[in-house]
């Protein structure tokens, strides 16, 4: 089988982290993220996976009335010490798409540790402050970042694909952590701002990025000020929220008729 | 890619391998048969080329564990017969959501069990599955028969309750196995290792049910036993046949009884379902109207799920 890895040039990289955002996260968070590091860094492209072997290529998607073409991307700017990787999550060979990711994150950029970027939909109001939830891959890794306030999850169930390459980073000795923002489940089909703040706030502490949130702070503001208005026009809508934000829950039907109503005021608001 | 716990000697061992697919009746039988013998773990097969992860143990915010479905082989020594077993929780697939074997993965798969084969001189390779027909959960299943060569058919039409192919009204001995069952048939026959595949009838209308279907896996292991000369108690499997078959009973009952279904529907199932009890070969229905059927049970055994998973 032919080898899924090209890499165009070679990185400039040393004692690296990699940051790992995907695609189509709720909140589209990993993008954003990723979207904003980027930006930061000035990253340039320097290779890529290539995706005949991992997605159904099948035909194209369109999206905002252009074609696109999944893709599996690693970057870097000015910092050498910070690698990003954006993807669509595969949609077969897991296995051999982390393993890629993993053989280019050692081989070509001497990665030291890995952090993935994923969203925990959850019942809180858009007005509440967003936790941010971590697994690590290993103990000594949780030690080092206890100062960070990051919040420790305890579950069981079917694994996400973070938790799978952390998985496979472990068996490698590669210390890894998974970041999950609490993101507010009535912005999880559109953009969550304030979690998307969240992660950023804490790679800004942890690589000491000086990262400027003053875009993200309008972002908040505006959408805030959204969601003011549509409080305003829809008492309904103000019902549900206000019983979000004095700590109660929603029935589903409730959840629902919220969900949709901020939904669609919020991309009429975008056009 | 395979790990062995063990290098036991074995004198000319037969294999049985079981996989999951309808009614669960191909593991069911294998695994029976594996607890009945006090077959001890040989090895397995690495997973990480096969399959995902099914599950995660995150505690206190640490990965602690991440599970894989397991493809074990065991063995027993046992008077007059050596046995190889290797009992699978998936199969693998290149394309996700499919529940039976495709593709490049799955040929690996079967050539690695084909491996272990070689290496302890296998006799002989025995799979098991389920044959979907027209019968009804309260007749006998009978166990169809497909060898990967003609020298075993003579062989085959001596043991009771089996059917070749070529019985099968309407079939004229052609079929088609799906999944790691019958691609292990034709991946022995390349490497010349003869190989059956017994399946067990399940009735059509169970074919979509989140329920094993012992009653075939029992009809499975009463065969293979059979053939290898080896004695088990079979009872365990029987009373657990009862007990599915008073839950397709009562599920049944309901759906006849079911106002989501218009009247006229219901009555056309129940006639259907009710005439299977007199045949058992294919042909009193037909494929359109099977469909049909299948459709309304299937939409039925969907809402029950649902139910039970609002229930938790």
């Amino acid at each position: 089988m032919k080898e899924p890895i090209e890499v165009y040039r070679q990185p400039d990289l040393e004692n690296a982290s990699l940051i790992v955002g995907w695609q189509n996260s709720s909140g589209n968070l990993g993008s954003k993220v990723v979207e904003y590091l980027s930006r930061h860094l000035q990253a340039r492209t320097f290779g890529e996976i290539e995706p005949v072997q991992f997605f159904p290529l099948n035909g194209v998607e369109v999206e905002n009335n252009i074609a696109k073409m999944p893709f599996s991307r690693f970057s870097s700017g000015d910092r050498k010490d910070l690698v990003i990787f954006e993807s669509e999550p595969p949609s077969f060979d897991k296995y051999r798409f982390l393993k890629s990711v993993l053989d280019t994150g050692e081989y070509y950029c001497k990665i030291k540790d890995l952090y993935t970027i994923d969203g925990i939909v959850s019942p809180i109001s858009h007005t509440s402050p967003r936790r941010l939830w971590a697994v690590y891959s290993d103990g000594d890794f949780q030690k080092r970042l206890r100062d960070y306030e990051l919040e420790n999850i305890t579950w069981e169930g079917p694994p996400t694909l973070s938790s799978f390459l952390l998985w496979l980073a472990q068996n490698r000795g590669i210390p890894g952590l998974s970041l999950w923002p609490e993101i507010s489940f009535y912005l999880s089909a559109t953009e969550d701002p304030k979690a998307v703040k969240s992660v950023l706030s804490f790679f800004n502490r942890r690589f000491d990025l000086g990262l400027d949130f003053g875009d993200l702070d309008s972002q908040i503001k505006t959408q805030n000020g959204n969601l003011a208005l549509l409080r305003k026009e829809n008492p309904e809508i103000d019902d549900y929220i206000s019983t979000l934000e004095v700590g109660l829950s929603l029935n589903e039907d409730d959840q629902l008729k919220l969900a949709q109503g901020v939904t669609e005021f919020l991309e009429k608001m975008l056009v | 890619m395979i790990k062995y716990c063990k290098e036991p000697e074995l004198e000319s061992p037969d294999l049985i391998c079981g996989w999951p697919g309808i009614g669960r009746i191909g593991t069911l039988a294998v695994d029976y048969i594996r607890r009945a013998v006090k077959a001890e773990e040989l090895g397995e097969i690495e997973p990480l080329d096969f399959f995902e992860p099914n599950k995660a143990i995150i505690l206190n915010g640490l990965l602690n564990s991440l599970e894989f479905p397991s493809s074990k082989f065991y063995y027993r020594k046992t008077d007059k017969k050596d046995l190889l077993l290797f009992i699978a929780e998936e199969q693998p697939s290149n394309e996700s959501a499919k529940i039976y074997a495709v593709g490049e993965k799955a040929y690996q798969l079967a050539n690695l069990v084909l491996d272990v084969a070689y290496k302890f001189k296998c006799r002989r390779i025995y799979t098991s599955g389920a044959a979907i027909t027209q019968t009804h959960h309260t007749l006998p299943p009978r166990v169809w028969a497909v060898p990967n060569s003609e020298e075993l058919i003579d062989e085959l039409k001596d043991y009771e309750n089996i059917v070749l192919m070529s019985d099968i009204e309407g079939r004229r001995g052609q079929g088609f196995i799906i999944g790691l069952n019958g691609l292990m048939l034709g991946a022995a026959r390349k490497r010349n290792i003869q190989s059956i595949c017994l399946m067990g009838e399940i009735p059509y209308y169970l074919q979509g049910s989140p329920w094993p279907y012992p009653k075939a896996s029992m009809a499975v292991v009463k065969v293979l036993t059979h053939i290898l000369g080896i004695d088990i108690d079979i009872r365990p499997l029987e009373n657990m046949s009862g007990k599915v078959e008073e839950t397709i009973d009562s599920f049944l009952q309901n759906l006849f009884e079911s106002e989501a279904i218009p009247q006229q529907i219901r009555d056309q199932i129940r006639d259907s379902i009710e005439k299977m009890k007199s045949i058992n070969t294919s042909g009193p229905i037909t494929k359109e109207d099977e469909r049909r059927i299948m459709g309304h049970i299937d939409e039925f055994f969907k809402k029950r799920k649902k139910g039970n998973e609002g229930a938790n």
